[in-house]
């Protein structure tokens, strides 16, 4: 035990002071802060500032009415408060408008070639087609430089249809605030039910269930790693046996397994830490995306348990790996078996957070190599029954179990071997060894 | 007074590959021993077994009088052919470490690491990571650590292998040192030179098993003054003559083992009309030449 403790200890301090650990704790919020901020700030942007579009209609009535429904301001996000996550939307909305409208009566074949060649000559970005007939069939043609922009086809077709809605109601005797009322858009907010409680809502439950899989992910795929280059290192320094002179190979592969494990555990509640301090703000507030956030407890525990549990079981494995091979470049050979199931689980995640009940959901998620990340999806998504869990979490158990043993026993051979990586036979008699 | 090794028939198998075959020998204690062998012959695989790090097949290892546990590793200092260093760590921190591990207190492991450094030179060195270190240095400071706790018995594995000559005789004073306070000196190389000035008893083992083994002045008394050391400028038929056993010839420099019976009187004549002799003695054969010989025969 005493020994045990000494290598723990030794792995720990060394790792927590080295630059590299001081680094990727602190780059790591930096990072995942990037990915998840610039997308929705980009996207809020809107590429390309204002839009010149022509709207081409024998009826400037009818042009006249998708013109106000194009330059009124977004009624969606008058009613939703600016939100964090996308900061740049409500910039850009003050800025610039979204569109430059120019209204043409004129629906001559002529003047579609005309303005054809104004597209080309960049005078304007496009025009929409809006003569009674094309209304009446109902298709609509828009012409652009560019019509790969989803979103803007999307506005200019709800700018036609509300437009044509209203004029269709007002023409059958409603007033103007009555169709108002009929068009106000909806907002749609999915939260979840649990134990007959409303808990968090959709997207928050999504962004933090992301964040937890993530580091979960992140900590069994580097620091599993990172076992497998700590073995290679003393294997090649020929440290071990000078170790091996006082400590036994099980002591020196729990401690080290504990202790690079214990590192993992320190940076991520440092990155807990760090993601909470920075919510807190908007805790405070009460319009921020995150002030639905609440965590259910379960998903706390469950994160607590697979994390642990999932370090172990894939450290084991590549200890396991880390003892047959002599260098850092077969090392990079011969991770796959480890590192395979841990990607294979992150893809698996995305149909297991949207079906967390389907059939896939329920075996993959029973697989003890997949089991920290899908499990934990599935108890973040929607609680599956307890003994689901607690028959996921007993095969994990075993598994490491048997990993252990098998690990040991490669290992207690392979760090004293130097020279090449062995084959299957081998490794088969390796497991055979007295001792 | 009990045998500080006593090995009784150990044995192991890798595979089919017989590793060590049946060896036993003890090691008195306060005695220097060498353990020889050619490359591949089983030294290593029979240390790690007197250690615990390999457990021996059949056979038994006693140490200390008791059979082998591992408590007794605290009284043991193993300096390992493969050997090194975490090379990240400051050098102080890694021998408190490595005395720690063999059950010192901190503090303790502290003074004593930082005496050894004064006494082998290293003093400057003790806050400076490992690996900013030369070859030689850090191989002094691994052998600090394989005595740091004031071991017993200390197990040296080609000690001197890489160190310059002065941190050669460095070592080899501070081994004599331990020698004479009573610690036991188990030293295992395949330089004879060393041994021959060293160790008082040796074990000499091939392919796992044990060819030659007791006191080494009485091995060396039972092959007689059969030997002949000469010096000489010339080119003499060493290779043609009916005398000679064997020969070991350096080109101006020649050991000759006679066959019994054969005169050296003989072959100083032969020689001296072919070269001109400088020096020409009737010596003991080297413990080289008992190597080179009984390996021969045995292979």
């Amino acid at each position: 035990m005493h020994n045990t403790w000494l290598i723990v200890r030794r792995e720990y301090l060394e790792r927590i002071r080295s630059k590299a650990f001081i680094i990727m704790t602190m780059l790591m919020p930096v990072f995942m802060a990037s990915t998840i901020l610039i997308p929705a700030m980009l996207s809020g942007m809107k590429s390309g500032g204002t839009r010149r579009i022509v709207l081409v209609a024998n009826n400037p009535d009818v042009a006249e009415a998708v013109k106000q429904q194009l330059i009124a301001p977004q009624q969606i996000s008058d009613k939703s408060p600016p939100t964090k996550a996308e900061p740049g939307a409500s910039k850009s909305a003050e800025q610039a408008p979204r569109y430059a409208i120019t209204i043409d009566t004129n629906t001559t074949d002529a003047e579609r070639t005309a303005l054809r060649q104004q597209i080309t000559d960049g005078k304007i970005d496009g025009f929409l087609w809006l003569t009674d007939n094309d209304l009446a069939s109902p298709k609509v043609v828009y012409n652009a430089k560019d019509v790969t922009d989803f979103g803007e086809s999307i506005e200019l077709r709800n700018a036609v249809q509300t437009a044509l809605t209203k004029r269709q109601l007002a023409q059958k005797g409603m007033s103007g605030a009555e169709v108002e009322d009929l068009l106000k858009p909806i907002d749609l907010d999915s939260i979840r039910i649990e134990k007959g409680k409303e808990g968090a809502s959709g997207i928050s439950v999504f962004l933090v269930s992301f964040t937890m899989v993530m580091l979960l992910y992140v900590n069994m795929l580097v620091y599993g790693f990172a076992v497998m280059r700590s073995i290679i290192e003393e294997k090649s320094s020929r440290i071990l046996e000078v170790l091996l002179s006082s400590v036994t190979s099980k002591q020196l592969l729990a401690g080290k397994i504990i202790g690079v494990g214990a590192v993992g555990l320190t940076q991520t509640i440092i990155w807990l830490l760090v993601a909470l301090a920075f919510s807190l703000p908007g805790l405070m507030s009460s319009r921020s995306i995150m002030s639905n956030v609440q965590i259910p407890m379960a998903g706390i525990v469950a994160f607590a348990v697979f994390f642990i549990l999932g370090y172990f079981l894939y450290a084991t494995m590549y200890a396991a790996l880390g003892s047959m091979v002599n260098s850092d470049q077969e090392a990079q050979q011969v991770q796959w078996p480890a590192m395979l199931p841990i990607i294979f689980s992150i893809v698996l995640s995305t149909p297991v957070l949207q079906h967390p009940n389907s059939p896939l959901a329920f075996w993959t998620s029973m697989v003890p190599f997949y089991a920290p990340i899908l499990m934990f999806v599935r108890v973040m998504v929607e609680t599956p029954p307890a003994w689901q869990i607690i028959v996921c979490v007993a095969l994990m158990l075993l598994t490491t179990w048997g990993l252990l043993g098998l690990s040991s026993r490669i290992y207690r051979v392979g760090i004293l071997m130097y020279g090449k990586r062995p084959t299957l036979p081998e490794l088969r008699r390796w497991l055979k060894y007295s001792g | 007074m009990p045998d500080t090794v006593e090995l009784r028939g150990i044995h192991k198998t890798y595979d089919r590959f017989v590793a060590v075959d049946h060896l036993s020998f003890n090691i008195r204690e306060g005695s220097v021993y060498g353990l020889l062998g050619p490359n591949g012959a089983g030294k290593t695989s029979t240390i790690r077994m007197m250690i615990g790090i390999n457990i021996p097949d059949e056979g038994e290892v006693w140490l200390f009088g008791e059979k082998f546990h591992r408590e007794q590793l605290q009284r043991i200092g193993y300096l390992p052919e493969e050997r090194g260093l975490y090379k990240r760590m400051k050098v102080l921190d890694h021998l408190i470490f490595l005395g720690r591990l063999h059950g010192m207190s901190t503090a303790e492991a502290q003074r004593r690491s930082l005496d050894w450094c004064e006494r082998l030179q290293l003093s400057e060195w003790t806050q400076k990571k490992v690996e900013e270190l030369s070859k030689g240095m850090q191989q002094k400071i691994q052998f600090i650590a394989a005595l740091l706790h004031d071991p017993d018995l200390m197990i040296l594995d080609e000690p001197f292998s890489g160190l310059d000559p002065a941190n050669a005789v460095m070592l080899k004073d501070v081994m004599l040192e331990l020698k004479k306070a009573g610690k036991t000196i188990l030293f295992s190389t395949h330089r004879m030179d060393q041994v021959e000035r060293l160790c008082e008893s040796i074990c000499l083992i091939d392919h796992g098993r044990s060819i030659l083994e007791g006191d080494l002045k009485k091995i060396k008394a039972s092959y007689g003054k059969n030997t002949v050391q000469m010096q000489y400028e010339g080119n003499p038929p060493f290779d043609r003559c009916e005398l000679i056993q064997s020969v070991n010839n350096y080109g101006n420099y020649v050991e000759v083992r006679l066959k019994p019976g054969a005169d050296s009187q003989e072959l100083l004549h032969m020689a001296s009309q072919h070269a001109r002799i400088s020096r020409f003695e009737l010596v003991e054969p080297s413990l080289e030449e008992i190597f080179i010989d009984v390996v021969g025969q045995n292979a």
